[in-house]
């Protein structure tokens, strides 16, 4: 197995992402979109460290995962609050602010 | 027993630490910590003033540190902690714009004088529209956690523009960005629309940041190490593959144009600057600026000099696109939160000019710049916040109109301070575009500069659109009424007149200051 | 000497003397499991109540599945679950430090303090404030 394929899979898997957080409606959903591009950048570092042979990218993997924790509690939050509010999580009704 | 232990390994020296040098920043997290318990220990009706005080007793310490350690320091400026930090002559310029800023908004942010109990929400989680949100509109409590994520953001902040690394530029990124979604979703009144641009700051922001660690890894792919001085090394002289350089290269510089709200990526701009709470808005809208240009400066000048006749090219066409957007779209816009959105916007695009002459008159230019703007900005919104009616404060321009004859003082302070953003002579903003221009036009950006004169000149029409409004129309018989502010809003919005006045007439100094050293690395 | 072993048992592997102490641990795991479960059979109350006849003695109740869009799941599921996943993941730096713990010396034993101190600051906060209240 060459190192390539996991780069080429971690491209894929961030393109997705970033499809689905353009494509989709639901907040959470896109949230989910956005944690998928992240553990692509994820599988990207510790595909580098093995290429590299250092182990700084697993470390930096490491304050990924933790940020996006950070993240997601943080963004949960502010989901829930509108939603509750609003009784739906769909960034589509959220058109208050504009012009 | 003891033989699936693995051998013993080399022991991991410690890393050199310059404390004297990060102090400031040592103070405000500490103190940020000390809030978080505060909020845990101490009890309901005394949790404000023991806020207030320890934040401002953090931030006025750090200023201290930060003086003593600059009356001494290195001329060349030095590295610590394994290199990922580098306190040099901009990152100090910039440490102590964003701790003065900071000074300045977190008085706002304390300010219970023009809105009974603060521009906060009593409680975040009610929900918007019932009878307890009416109840908590008229109440005098408001949430205090917003005072340590001030100060969460300000270290972050601070540490972003010093950060000689991508993964603690990063983790400092996320360190400034988090506590600012939060607070963007507490204002008071007109929950609703706070609560909307908590969504949507939050969304774009991450989306904006996995972009920005996605270039990270690819740079850590093409170098072998996140540091900008090995990336710049590696770049100078490398077989490796173009693609990851200019691949990483680009998603970086995405999730750093997003955070200075340049450009293309200004999308949450408008958005969050009317949503927020407006003393919020004044603290992304100075300090975040400050902080988002330092990286960008810092990442372009250290990291990417070597490769810069690659990319400048595409980051012109960033600017012209953030000028125009920011000078056209303001145009049309009747909030006023919304036409400095635009403004900002516009700027962001006039300081990316002195971010790209890459020479120390554009470093020196950026950086002084960025002084003025963020002074300049944080008593425009300081201002905005005393305009007011029955529901909150008088956003609409149509509001503003014959604002003279109400409050002359108010109506002269604003005037004053869209003229310095227009860039006026004799205020701040016409030294700070004029030496930004001329360090363009010196590195051979002259079409790049003639665009920006005019996108000044059109967003100066906007600025002047407003002046007009409040001095030669008529004021409507239920319009807004002017708060007179405590001592804490005042002293923010004396702060940043003083200095737009003050830098305007006698500029050299502070020209002088920003312009004593470059980035170590 | 040590090293020596380990070297030795992962080059040849026909060493199985050092398989050993896993043999130990799964003999230990094995008997603690047998003697926790025949001591609660044997002491323990037995009290029923429909909760423990569930599948799960916590969280939601499987069934019937939530329609879609209309079933809710309570707010404080969201709190209990964004907590968990917060003081979680901060651990996971704790193993990185307990491999080189030896390697790092007396910094890095101050700087895993202080960090755990942090995390502590924020377990105080919702502690205090209420966040770890199922009502």
């Amino acid at each position: 197995m060459t190192p390539t394929y996991y780069l080429l899979l971690s491209a894929l898997l961030f393109t997705i992402g970033a499809v689905g957080v353009l494509v989709r409606r639901n907040a959470i959903v896109v949230f989910m979109c956005v944690e998928l591009m992240l553990n692509a950048v994820n599988l990207t570092l510790v595909t580098f460290a093995r290429i590299n042979g250092s182990l700084d990218g697993q470390v930096m993997a490491f304050f990924v995962m933790v940020v996006a924790a950070a993240e997601v509690v943080v963004g949960l939050a502010i989901i829930m609050s509108i939603f509750r509010t609003r009784r739906t999580a769909s960034v589509d009704d959220a058109n208050l602010l504009k012009y | 027993m003891l033989a699936l232990q693995p051998p013993p390994q080399a022991p991991i020296d410690a890393p050199q630490i310059e404390y004297s040098a990060i102090l400031p920043v040592l103070i405000l997290l500490g103190a940020a910590c000390i809030g978080v318990l505060v909020e845990a220990f101490v009890s309901k009706a005394s949790r404000w003033a023991a806020q207030v005080t320890l934040s401002l007793l953090a931030i006025l310490g750090a200023g201290l540190a930060f003086v003593l350690y600059v009356t001494d320091s290195p001329e060349r400026g030095l590295t610590t902690l394994y290199r990922t930090i580098a306190v040099d002559r901009p990152a100090l310029f910039l440490w102590g714009t964003l701790l003065a800023l900071g000074l300045g908004a977190l008085l706002l942010i304390a300010d219970r004088t023009v809105e009974r109990g603060g521009a906060f929400v009593a409680q975040a989680g009610i929900r918007p529209g019932t009878v307890q949100d009416r109840a908590q509109m008229a109440s005098g409590g408001m949430q205090t956690e917003v005072f340590p994520l001030t100060l969460f953001a300000l270290s972050g902040m601070m540490i972003f523009c010093a950060a000689n690394d991508l993964l603690t530029m990063f983790i400092a990124l996320e360190v400034l960005s988090l506590p600012l979604y939060l607070m963007c979703g507490l204002a008071r009144r007109r929950r609703l629309i706070s609560q909307e641009s908590a969504v949507k700051y939050f969304l774009l922001g991450a989306f904006a940041s996995a972009f920005f660690l996605y270039g990270l890894a690819l740079l850590y792919g093409y170098a072998g190490s996140v540091k900008l001085a090995d990336i710049a090394n590696a770049a100078a002289g490398s077989a490796a593959s173009d693609t990851l350089l200019f691949g990483g290269f680009g998603l970086l510089v995405v999730g750093l144009m997003f955070k200075a709200s340049v450009g293309p990526f200004h999308a949450w701009t408008p958005d969050v600057y009317q949503g927020s709470p407006t003393p919020i808005t004044a603290f992304m809208a100075a300090c975040t600026k400050v902080a988002a240009f330092g990286g960008i400066l810092r990442v372009l000048t250290v990291g990417f000099e070597s490769t810069s006749w690659e990319w400048r090219g595409v980051l012109w066409v960033v600017a012209v696109a953030s000028m125009v957007i920011g000078a056209v779209l303001g145009l049309t816009q009747t909030d006023i939160k919304r036409m400095l959105a635009y403004s900002s916007i516009a700027h962001a695009g006039f300081l990316l000019v002195g971010a790209l002459a890459l020479r120390p008159e554009g470093l020196s230019g950026t950086l002084f710049y960025l002084l003025t703007y963020g002074f300049t900005t944080l008593a425009a919104f300081g201002a905005v916040s005393l305009v007011r009616d029955s529901n909150g404060e008088a956003t609409h321009l149509s509001q503003w109109a014959g604002l003279a004859k109400r409050s002359p003082v108010l109506a002269w302070v604003f005037a004053f301070l869209l003229l310095a953003m227009a860039g006026i002579p004799l205020t701040s903003g016409f030294i700070g575009k004029f030496v930004v221009f001329s360090a363009g036009i010196q590195d051979g950006m002259a079409p790049l500069v003639v665009i920006a004169l005019v996108a000044s000149a059109v967003a100066a029409f906007f600025y002047l659109r407003v002046i007009v409004l409040m001095f030669f129309s008529d004021p409507a018989p239920d319009g807004p009424t002017v708060t007179v502010p405590g001592t804490f809003t005042t002293a923010a919005i004396t702060l940043g007149v003083l200095v737009t006045l003050v830098l305007g007439l006698v500029p050299a100094f502070a020209l002088d200051w920003a312009g004593t050293g470059t980035f170590a690395f | 000497m040590v090293g020596d072993v380990s070297v030795m048992a992962q080059s040849s592997g026909s060493d199985l003397g050092s398989y050993l102490p896993l043999v130990f641990l799964l003999a230990l795991g094995a008997i603690f499991a047998g003697v926790s479960a025949t001591l609660g059979a044997l002491v323990g109350p037995k009290r029923y109540n429909r909760a423990k006849l569930e599948a799960y003695e916590c969280g939601i109740e499987p069934s019937p599945q939530p329609v879609v869009g209309g079933g809710r799941v309570p707010v404080a599921y969201y709190l209990t679950a964004m907590l968990f996943i917060l003081f979680d993941i901060e651990m996971v730096f704790l193993y990185p430090f307990a491999v080189s713990a030896d390697a790092l010396g007396v910094f890095g034993l101050v700087e895993i303090v202080l960090f755990i101190a942090t995390v502590g600051f924020a377990y105080a906060y919702v502690w205090r404030r209420g966040g770890l209240d199922w009502n």
